[in-house]
């Protein structure tokens, strides 16, 4: 559908735009990991550290739970089901069978995303509600069958995990290594989902989080994605938890099968911006900030849910693409001729072509007066159009509108 | 054999409950493709309504639906004007349920702020009274939460069947556009089908009152039911939900006897499963229920 015309145009404006925006990048970069990296050294107390490593384990499960949501769209509420069974399978993997930690936690993460395989058969078959629905029914059959079977889980008495460090690493010293451990994961996370960004799986994904029957009809092997899209993200979930795990050292099924710690994920996700690469983890700062503040604040009272119930549902209603989307367009506001080519009408596209390439302008108007109409070209460069251009999330944010 | 009709009683009891607690959860589906996380913490809400008013009054606590129902009603109709009505269109389903789960999550945290943790039951003179059917004990209070759905279902019933405002209810239900175009204000009769389920959140909490203990975070091990149960029965069938309801609150108390109590109830959820691999739509859902 896309005419060979559209594709001169757009080409120069990323090329001279992406070496600015580049560097800017790059070194956007530098100073996030140089921020990160100092954190601990920068920390007041064991406490502060504690914190900073409960925010990234926070920052790994939103990113983890971006590969579903970021990419097709699927709202899953049920997340905390492949922490949980991450934390608990690598918990168990190392008590029942001496296997070292780190080699536990890895196939506690294999055996999480085999079992994520047909789950998600099962669930991706139905859309939106529905499967919100079971990803919901999902944690709480979990925290069902977690608290009954007391004799493998511990039940509701909990699960002490050994410590991977002996007894010679310090807490402090321990809140330090785990918080590295946490934050290369977190890289780890974010790399592979940079890289499905950028990849033809990607743009698949994105054509299906724009229009699910417009993707298949234009070939998009949608359940395939979808579903390796869910077990990536179960995946990397699952290790997330079993990080958790092996740091926290104790497990609870009410607290690890909770859908407070799903919709934690999802509130992060949005807050910071599912379309963007570091939108889960801007929001895990802000979140797992105010988690910790409001229960260390009000204590036993039940005030944090009340405050984070408001917060998810003033970012709903205000901002649901989320405050990297949101600031994103507000710089570009100021930024003359860097608009992405979705921000520009069709009249002005026409305009701009009939000035710079005389040629092609008339080969456009040849195919509009032969279609007859232009807007079926429009509605069909949502879903092309997303799929071509990866770079930028206001792209595939503009199709939408 | 006596402990077969027994569970065969408690059943139908149950299932009568499930049918009237999903039929509001339906009504939302139907009128707005809207899926309301907030359900069961409403009837949290209405329950705790009902005991404070038996605490504070000494009346009988069915009294308190006078006031709770009209109130659930202006309730769930300003929710839908000024909440709902807001999201985006495109993305309305998804965003739905993150909007009633934050509800939820501040009523719960509101319950637990105002009336705290602690388990709560209602104390009533015949809480304790039973009578036997064909060797089957019946408590009374059990037969009074039926009784209550039996009435108002077959109140939602007749309101759908025989006035004006649910033929326009039904029709929005089946073809907003079409029922626009002949006049219909669907945004109006969808802020009153919002009431509606939401009026019957309150019945439904005040009947759960009568015989069981409730503390505010009660209300996640409604919600996986209760959303099962419309699964089963399709999204948006009222009658299939009845049916649903029926089916599963009848099955989870037949498995009671070998499985026990808590094993019981993971029913629901392979119910759900099962439903999603052999008829995604679920039994009485038409085939665009999938995709919501």
């Amino acid at each position: 559908m896309s005419t060979p015309d559209q594709q001169p145009t757009p080409q120069p404006v990323t090329d001279s735009r992406s070496r600015g925006s580049m560097v800017l990048k790059a070194v956007a970069l530098v100073v996030l990991a140089a921020a990160v990296l100092s954190f601990p050294s920068m920390a007041a107390n064991p406490f502060i550290l504690s914190v900073g490593v409960v925010i990234m384990s926070y920052a790994v499960l939103a990113t983890s739970w971006n590969f579903v949501g970021g990419f097709t769209g699927y709202i899953s509420l049920g997340h905390a089901a492949y922490s949980g069974l991450g934390a608990y399978a690598t918990g168990l993997l190392i008590i029942h069978t001496d296997v070292n930690p780190w080699i536990g936690m890895l196939l506690a993460g294999l055996l999480v995303a085999a079992m994520a395989v047909p789950i998600g058969i099962a669930s991706l078959r139905v859309r939106g509600a529905s499967f919100v629905i079971v990803s919901i029914a999902l944690v709480l059959i979990l925290l069902l069958v977690f608290q009954s079977w007391g004799s493998f889980t511990g039940g509701s008495n909990g699960l002490r995990v050994p410590r991977p460090f002996g007894p010679e690493v310090l807490r402090p010293e321990q809140h330090e290594r785990f918080f590295y451990l946490h934050a290369a994961l977190l890289a780890v996370a974010l790399l592979v989902w940079w890289l499905i960004d950028r990849s033809r799986f990607g743009m698949g994904l994105k054509a299906i989080r724009e229009d699910e029957d417009k993707a298949q009809a234009l070939g998009v092997p949608t359940f395939t994605y979808k579903l390796i899209a869910f077990v990536v993200s179960a995946f990397f979930t699952a290790l997330g938890g079993g990080m958790y795990a092996l740091w926290f050292g104790f497990l609870d099924p009410i607290f690890q099968f909770s859908i407070l710690v799903g919709s934690y994920m999802v509130l992060m996700s949005l807050l910071g911006g599912i379309r963007s690469l570091f939108g889960p983890f801007l929001g895990a700062v802000i979140v797992g900030y105010a988690v910790e503040y409001f229960k260390n604040q009000y204590g036993d009272s039940q005030f944090h849910l009340v405050a984070m119930g408001i917060l998810l549902g003033l970012v709903v209603l205000f901002m649901p693409d989320g405050i990297i989307p949101a600031a994103t367009s507000l710089v570009d506001r100021f930024r003359p001729q860097r608009t992405s080519i979705r921000e520009v009408s069709a009249a002005d596209l026409a305009e701009q072509r009939r000035t710079s390439d005389p040629v092609a302008a008339r080969a456009d108007q040849q195919s509009r007066t032969d279609d007859g109409t232009d807007v079926p070209d429009a509605t069909a460069g949502t879903g092309t159009g997303a799929a071509t251009d990866t770079d930028s999330p206001t792209v595939t944010e503009g199709a939408r509108r | 054999m006596s402990l077969f009709v027994q569970s065969l009683v408690l059943g139908i009891l149950l299932g009568g409950l499930y049918a009237l607690l999903a039929a509001g959860l339906t009504l939302y589906f139907g009128v707005m493709r809207v899926v309301m996380i907030a359900h069961s913490a409403f009837l949290i809400l209405a329950a705790y309504l009902a005991w404070w008013f038996t605490d504070q009054t000494g009346l009988d606590p069915l009294l308190s639906l006078l006031v709770t129902v009209p109130l659930f009603f202006g309730m769930g109709v300003f929710m839908q004007r000024a909440l709902i009505s807001r999201l985006r269109p495109a993305t309305l389903t998804m965003m739905s349920v993150l909007l009633t789960f934050s509800i939820a999550l501040v009523i719960e945290g509101t319950l637990g702020f105002v009336f705290s943790g602690t388990q709560r039951r209602i104390r009533l003179d015949y809480g304790g009274a039973n009578f036997e059917i064909a060797g089957a004990n019946v408590a009374v209070v059990k037969l009074i939460a039926f009784g209550l759905a039996v009435v108002s279902l077959a109140a939602l019933f007749l309101l759908m069947k025989k006035t004006q405002f649910g033929q326009a209810l039904r029709a929005t239900i089946q073809h907003p556009e079409a029922a626009r175009l002949i006049g219909i204000n669907t945004e109006r009769v969808a802020g009153y089908g919002f009431g509606l389920g939401l009026a019957t959140a309150a019945i439904g909490g005040t009947a759960l009152a009568l015989d069981s203990t409730f503390y505010p975070s009660l209300h996640w091990h409604w919600i996986g039911p209760l959303m099962a149960i419309i699964v089963v029965g399709g999204l948006g069938s009222i009658p299939g939900a009845a049916i649903a309801a029926m089916v599963l609150g009848m099955g989870q108390a037949l498995l009671q006897i070998p499985l026990g109590t808590t094993w019981a109830q993971t029913f629901f959820y392979i119910a759900l499963f099962a439903t999603l691999m052999v008829r995604p739509q679920g039994f009485f859902g038409g085939r665009l229920a999938q995709r919501f």
